[in-house]
C-alpha cells in the first residue's frame, strides 16, 4: 500500500459485475459515501472505517463498530504497518444503551447473549407498547480478527483457518479462498474435481437449510418441528462424514482440486439417503403451508418488499423471498454448475414464511442437482499439483453460500502467503434487512423474523 | 388479518399430531451413546498415528508433495508436517539426537493436512474419535511413546 490506502467496492450487479478503486491518502484517509447512490453500502463502509481507518463522510459512527469498545482510538488492525504491541486497551466507557428512551417508549436490549440463535449480538430495539419503533445493532462479538490472520500463514493453512470463519457452511468458506487463489494461478483443475465440489457444496446447503428450518420453528415455541428438521439433518451430516471424513468440518475443498473421491460404493448410499429425505418434504411443505401455528406468526411478518431488497443489496434466500432472482450459480456459474440444469427458487411475498419455503425448496433442487452431479460424474483424476507460492496477483471469487452471496478478495504478492484476503459474508450484509423489516411489527416477532435471515454472527464478526 | 381468520378455518388439527403419535410406536432416532457406538466410514478422520520408524532419513522426491528447500532439510527431519499444520500442533522435538515431531491433539483440527504432506507417510490416521481424558498431557503424542512400534 506505500503511502496511500486502496478502496474497492466490488459491486455486483444483475447483469455484471465491477470494481470501483479509489486511493486515498494515509495520514488523511477521507472519501465520500456511496450510501445515497447505493444504501447497501452502510455496513461495509462502517467496517472499512473501524477496521483499516478510511472514514466515508456522511457515513460517520460514534465509537466502534466491529471492534470491541475499549480497542483504542486511532489504532487500526487492518493495516500492514500496525504493530500489536502498541495497543493499549483503554476502560470500557459507559454503557450508552442503558439510556432510557424517550416518552412512552421503552428500550429493551435482546442480547448479547442468545438473541435469536446461539450467538452473541445485541439488539438495543424501542417498543411503543409492542410495536418496534427502532432497532440499533451492536455486533463484533465474535470478531476473531481472521482476515488478518491470513497473512501470517500459508495458503495451505488459510483454507483451514477460513473454515472456521462459519462451521456451518465451511466448504463454501473453502472454495471462496480456492476459487479465488486458482484464478490467479490458473491451474488445470480436474472435470471430475469441479463435479465433487458441487456434490460437497450442495450437501452443505442441505444441512444448512434443514438446520434454519427446524431453528425458526424453534424461535416461535414449535419445538416439534425443530426436532423433526434435526433429525432428518443429521442423515445428510452423515453423508458429508462419509464422502470428507468429518461430520461438519469437510476440509475437502483444496486448491488445484479435492481431496477426497467418491467412490462407486458411496454412491447408491448417497442416492438413498437424499431419495429418502425427498419423500419427508411435501409432509414438511404441507406442514408450512397449512400449521396455523406457523402461518400466524409467519405469513405477511417482516415483509421485505422488492425495492428495499434491492436498495439494501440483500442476498440468498433472503432477496429470493422478496422475488429478487439473484443466484450465482445462475448469475456467474462457478464449477460445475454452469452444466448443471436446477431451477432459481423465487417467491414473491417478502414474508419470513417466504424466505423459509425458498429454503425448502432449495432443499429439493438441491438434491436434483446432487442426483445429477452423481449421474454425470466425469472420471479422471480428482486433485493437480499446485505449486506453494502464488503469483503476484488479485482475483475475486462469488459463490452462492446457504446464506447468500459470500465474496472472497485475495491479492497475492508472489509468495505462499496472501498480502490482503477480504471476507464479505452474507449474513454480514443481510441484516440491515432485519433492521428494516423489524420496524412496525410486534416485539414477540423479533426473533422469528430475525431468524428466517439465518443469521450466523461467526460469519458476520468474522 | 383476513389471512388470520383464513388460517384458522383451514386446520383445527395439525398434521403434526399424527405424526407424532405414530412416534409412539416407533424406535428413537437417537442412539444411546456410550453403550451403542456409531459405526464409522472406514476414512473418518480421527485421532493420529505416528510411527517413528516410518519418519527416518529423507528419500528426495518420493512423495507428491514434496517441494523443499533442499538447504532448510541438512538436519534429520523435513519439517513438512511442522510447516503445514493449521494449528500448530506439531512441534519438532530433539530425541536420541534425532529432530522428530511431536503431536499435540489438544491442538490438532483432525484436517490431515500433515497426513498429505508427509513425503515417508509416517503419519497415518486412525478413526479413534474418544479422545476425552483428565490429564491434558496424555494427549500429547511425544516420539518416544511409539518407540516400541519402531524396534519391532
Amino acid at each position: 500500500m506505500g503511502t496511500n490506502i486502496g478502496v474497492y467496492y466490488h459491486v455486483h450487479t444483475s447483469k455484471s459485475f465491477f470494481t470501483l478503486k479509489a486511493e486515498v491518502p494515509k495520514e488523511n484517509p477521507r472519501l465520500k459515501t456511496l450510501i445515497d447512490i447505493h444504501p447497501g453500502a452502510l455496513f461495509h463502509e462502517l467496517e472499512v472505517t473501524d477496521l483499516i481507518g478510511v472514514v466515508f463522510e456522511g457515513n460517520e459512527f460514534h465509537g466502534h463498530f466491529v471492534l470491541s469498545e475499549n480497542w483504542p482510538d486511532g489504532f487500526y488492525p487492518l493495516r500492514k504497518d500496525v504493530d500489536p504491541s502498541k495497543v493499549k486497551l483503554v476502560p470500557t466507557p459507559e454503557r450508552e444503551a442503558n439510556k432510557a428512551a424517550e416518552g412512552r417508549q421503552v428500550k429493551i436490549i435482546i442480547g448479547p447473549q442468545h438473541p435469536a440463535l446461539f450467538e452473541p449480538a445485541k439488539f438495543s430495539v424501542t417498543v411503543d407498547g409492542e410495536i418496534v419503533t427502532n432497532v440499533e445493532p451492536r455486533i463484533g462479538y465474535a470478531h476473531r480478527g481472521i482476515e488478518k490472520t491470513t497473512e501470517s500463514r500459508t495458503y495451505m493453512q488459510d483454507i483451514y483457518l477460513v473454515e472456521r470463519v462459519c462451521g456451518i457452511c465451511n466448504p463454501c468458506h473453502a472454495y471462496g479462498l480456492v476459487g479465488a487463489v486458482e484464478k490467479i494461478l490458473k491451474p488445470d483443475v480436474p472435470e471430475r474435481a469441479r463435479y465433487l465440489r458441487v456434490i460437497a457444496l450442495e450437501l452443505n446447503r442441505i444441512h444448512s437449510h434443514l438446520l434454519v428450518l427446524g431453528h425458526a420453528g424453534l424461535e416461535i415455541g414449535y419445538e416439534t418441528i425443530f426436532q423433526y428438521f434435526w433429525r432428518d439433518r443429521e442423515p445428510i451430516i452423515d453423508l458429508v462424514e462419509l464422502t470428507s471424513g468429518n461430520r461438519i468440518y469437510s476440509s475437502l475443498i483444496t486448491i488445484g482440486g479435492v481431496r477426497r473421491d467418491i467412490t462407486p460404493e458411496h454412491i447408491p448410499k448417497i442416492k438413498s439417503v437424499i431419495a429418502d429425505l425427498r419423500t419427508k418434504l411435501p409432509f414438511y411443505r404441507k406442514i408450512y403451508n397449512d400449521e396455523p401455528t406457523l402461518r400466524l406468526r409467519m405469513k405477511g411478518i417482516g415483509t421485505l418488499s422488492r425495492e428495499d431488497a434491492l436498495k439494501l443489496s440483500v442476498s440468498g434466500p433472503v432477496a429470493r423471498g422478496s422475488a429478487v432472482d439473484m443466484d450465482i450459480r445462475k448469475d456467474l456459474p462457478y464449477e460445475a454448475y454452469g452444466e448443471i440444469p436446477f431451477k432459481e427458487i423465487v417467491y414473491t411475498d417478502g414474508d419470513t414464511w417466504s424466505r423459509m419455503n425458498v429454503r425448502l425448496d432449495e432443499v429439493e433442487e438441491s438434491i436434483n442437482i446432487i442426483n445429477y452431479a452423481l449421474d454425470h460424474l466425469p472420471s479422471g483424476p480428482i486433485r493437480v499439483e499446485v505449486a506453494r507460492s502464488i503469483p503476484v496477483g488479485e482475483a475475486v471469487c462469488s459463490l452462492e453460500a446457504p446464506r447468500g452471496e459470500l465474496f472472497y478478495y485475495v491479492r497475492s504478492n508472489g509468495t505462499d502467503r496472501p498480502d490482503r484476503v477480504k471476507i464479505r459474508t452474507p449474513t454480514f450484509a443481510n441484516i440491515p434487512a432485519f433492521l428494516k423489516t423489524a420496524i412496525g411489527e410486534s416485539i414477540a416477532d423479533v426473533p422469528s423474523n430475525f431468524a428466517s435471515l439465518d443469521p450466523c454472527f461467526s460469519c458476520t464478526d468474522r | 388479518m383476513a389471512e388470520k381468520t383464513e388460517a384458522r378455518k383451514k386446520s383445527r388439527i395439525s398434521p403434526i399430531f399424527k405424526r407424532a403419535i405414530s412416534h409412539i410406536f416407533t424406535k428413537p432416532a437417537t442412539t444411546k451413546y456410550p453403550s451403542t457406538k456409531p459405526t464409522l466410514p472406514p476414512d473418518a478422520r480421527g485421532k493420529l498415528i505416528y510411527e517413528i520408524k516410518d519418519c527416518n532419513t529423507i528419500d528426495f522426491g518420493s512423495g507428491p508433495d514434496f517441494r523443499l528447500d533442499i538447504k532448510a532439510l541438512r538436519g534429520s527431519t523435513c519439517h513438512v508436517c511442522e510447516r503445514d499444520c493449521p494449528a500448530d500442533a506439531i512441534k519438532i522435538v530433539e530425541v536420541d539426537g534425532k529432530r522428530r515431531p511431536q503431536i499435540n491433539l489438544n491442538k490438532c483440527i483432525f484436517c490431515c493436512q500433515c497426513i498429505e504432506a508427509c513425503p515417508r507417510k509416517a503419519i497415518k490416521q486412525s478413526d479413534f474419535y474418544e479422545l476425552a481424558t483428565t490429564d491434558k498431557e496424555s494427549l500429547v503424542m511425544k516420539p518416544e511413546y511409539n518407540k516400541q512400534g519402531a524396534s519391532q
